[in-house]
């Protein structure tokens, strides 16, 4: 709050401090990405092409873990099944990479809904935990094992990406796919938590029972925020299938999960700045020590203690602090 | 086929009994604190790397290091609970189980940082022998990790049993204030039973060096057996732990044996899904889910 009147302020005063400001400058954002790809060698490129993949990958496990609530650990698998589902449609069936994008989140989203079935049991905290790693590992051990399909433990090569005819076959042409995606991937999920349906995902968060005894039907928005999660990550799977080219098990494991943790914990849970901050440190950071393994997980683990013990909100926090733009307030008190 | 099934179940327990251990130095410190350690793997990993360093960087005679890991584990376990779980213990579930997870996170980072990626391995202090029984061959891994474990587990029942701890152990369990009210030291007693989660969790680290090769992401193979022995006991009864992680040994075999190989890797996932779907209390655990 800079300025803040030593003397009690006005009610008028009051009610402009609480109305929440106009989020249009936040156009500025892509309008200022647009000429980035004139600046950047393709390796940079290539780095800003990852961050912008990561972004519908860390929304979509902020709804779930943030803004729901639900300590589910099977981000990582929506990811696969989007990457993979993306992947074969291209290799087997000829579709171009644009197409497979909503069948990718419509995959990921059906497992999100999957995902969701022993939430829907009653089971909660750790135990969800456990039993949702347990079903990202699995999945690992599918892409392993179905080999006539996903090429087993020695990858599958993806073609190369295609919209609308137009060719993506340099990385800037990706860049602009990608950000028209996350785009429009951020306005659906900001939509989607300032509706109805945010603000009983954060009923459920704070109060499960309460909210169900308000009559929020607790079950269908604890599968909705499982599906919307798993939808988007599935996008970001088919994001990351035209970026990489090459899809390999190994490359979904539990450093991955990690990894995508680090993101939102970083970031700030619940908050959709908090996804796309995050991201941007969490995939650009390592970029840096390439050569000195274990450093990342060092450096990340250290940073994730700190964020815990000093910023429970995360780093968005502190941009919060700076400008109400960047609040996340789905509700006025 | 058939006449297979002895070994299959000797060499499934003397894998189960690992497992069991684990399970309980996981069970240990959940039961004292409520809190699961998702970090915990890699307390064990970094056990099994501080006896390679002591014995084979050293050169200290491995009885000694044994100790010496356990007790350098101890202050590790007690200190991370102290410094870095202690100060957010009030609040949400979520930053306690990311908390644990991002200790376990820079630990790995460390080791690789120091050790690579390579693989180690720790030379064992007695003969490579085995024996035969009838048609059974019980080799000397098997029997020393299994006395080991047995031994363990009888000071444990003890401890837990017969000594004042187990009733200051099951007082917190059972209510943190009202123990806190009849005058034992919660906070303290918190940090003791993580610091000796981790300690147990080294011997575990140790007797896995043994038999496996050593690289810093043993510790996520660890803890998802853990856990899934954990869940197939019954999250928090020791007892529990211990069965759990024989069975899952023993199921780990004969899946592997009589229907695929390609199910050991999965045994414990599926054991995991399948228990806290059908029975998410595990066989002797209390209550886990919510019900609205």
């Amino acid at each position: 709050m800079k300025g803040a009147p030593s003397t009690a302020p006005s009610a008028a005063a009051q009610l402009n401090a609480r109305r929440a400001p106009s989020r249009r400058a936040f156009w500025l954002i892509p309008a200022l990405l647009l000429p980035l790809p004139l600046w950047l060698d393709p390796y940079q490129q290539y780095v800003a092409n990852l961050v912008l993949m990561y972004v519908p990958v860390g929304i979509g496990f902020n709804v779930v873990v943030g803004n729901l609530g639900l300590l589910a650990f099977s981000n990582v698998a929506f990811f696969g099944i989007g990457a993979y589902t993306s992947g074969v449609l291209m290799l087997k069936l000829g579709l171009p990479w644009w197409a497979t994008i909503v069948p990718a989140g419509m995959m990921g989203g059906l497992a999100g809904c999957l995902a969701s079935v022993p939430a829907l049991r009653g089971v909660r905290l750790f135990y969800l935990a456990i039993m949702t790693l347990a079903f990202g590992e699995l999945m690992r051990w599918v892409y392993i094992r179905w080999e006539p399909v996903t090429g087993g433990s020695m990858g599958m090569a993806v073609p190369a990406p295609s919209l609308l005819g137009w060719s993506l076959d340099s990385e800037s042409h990706k860049f602009y796919a990608f950000l028209a995606l996350v785009i429009v991937v951020i306005i659906a999920t900001d939509r989607l938590l300032r509706s109805r349906f945010g603000r009983a995902f954060l009923a459920i968060k704070s109060n499960e029972e309460a909210a169900a005894a308000m009559g929020i039907p607790t079950d269908r928005y604890i599968v909705l925020g499982f599906a919307w999660g798993g939808f988007v990550v599935g996008i970001g799977g088919a994001m990351y299938a035209a970026l990489v080219g090459h899809l390999t098990p190994t490359s979904f494991d539990l450093t991955e999960l990690i990894l995508q943790f680090a993101i939102i914990m970083l970031g700030g849970l619940g908050s959709l700045t908090g996804s796309v901050l995050g991201t941007i440190i969490v995939t650009a950071l390592p970029e840096l020590f390439r050569d000195l393994p274990g450093f990342e997980e060092l450096a990340f683990g250290v940073m994730i203690v700190l964020v815990i013990l000093f910023l429970p909100r995360g780093l968005a926090s502190l941009l919060a602090r700076a400008h109400p733009i960047f609040r996340d307030r789905y509700y006025r008190e | 086929m058939l006449s297979l099934l002895p070994q299959l179940l000797v060499s499934g327990v003397a894998t189960g009994m690992l497992y069991a251990l684990i399970a309980l130095s996981m069970t240990v410190a959940y039961r004292a604190t409520t809190i699961v350690n998702f970090g915990h793997g890699d307390m064990v990993m970094i056990g099994a790397y501080a006896s390679y360093v002591l014995t084979v960087t050293l050169g200290l005679p491995f009885a000694f290091a044994f100790v010496l890991a356990i007790a350098l584990l101890f202050i590790l376990g007690w200190v991370t609970q102290r410094g870095l779980m202690q100060p957010i213990i009030a609040g949400p579930h979520l930053s306690l189980a990311m908390m644990a997870l991002a200790i376990g996170y820079a630990l790995r980072g460390a080791a690789r940082l120091e050790w690579g990626n390579g693989v180690l391995s720790l030379p064992r202090p007695y003969p490579q022998a085995a024996f035969m029984v009838g048609s059974v061959v019980f080799t000397a891994d098997d029997l020393v990790i299994s006395g080991f474990v047995l031994v363990l587990l009888a000071a444990l029942f003890l401890v837990f049993h017969v000594t004042p701890i187990g009733k200051v152990i099951q007082a917190v369990f059972q209510t943190q204030r009202g123990a806190a009210l009849v005058g034992i030291n919660v906070r303290a007693f918190h940090a003791g039973m993580w610091g000796a989660g981790a300690a147990l969790g080294a011997v575990g680290g140790v007797l896995l060096a043994l038999i496996v090769p050593l690289s810093p992401d043993i510790g996520v193979w660890t803890l998802v057996r853990g856990f899934a022995a954990m869940t197939l006991g019954g999250f928090g009864s020791l007892p529990g732990a211990v069965l759990g992680g024989l069975l899952l040994g023993i199921m780990e075999k004969l899946l592997g044996f009589y229907v695929s190989t390609v199910f050991i890797d999965i045994t414990a996932y599926l054991v995991t899904i399948l228990v806290l779907l059908i029975r998410p209390k595990g066989l002797f655990g209390q209550h886990a889910t919510l019900r609205l």
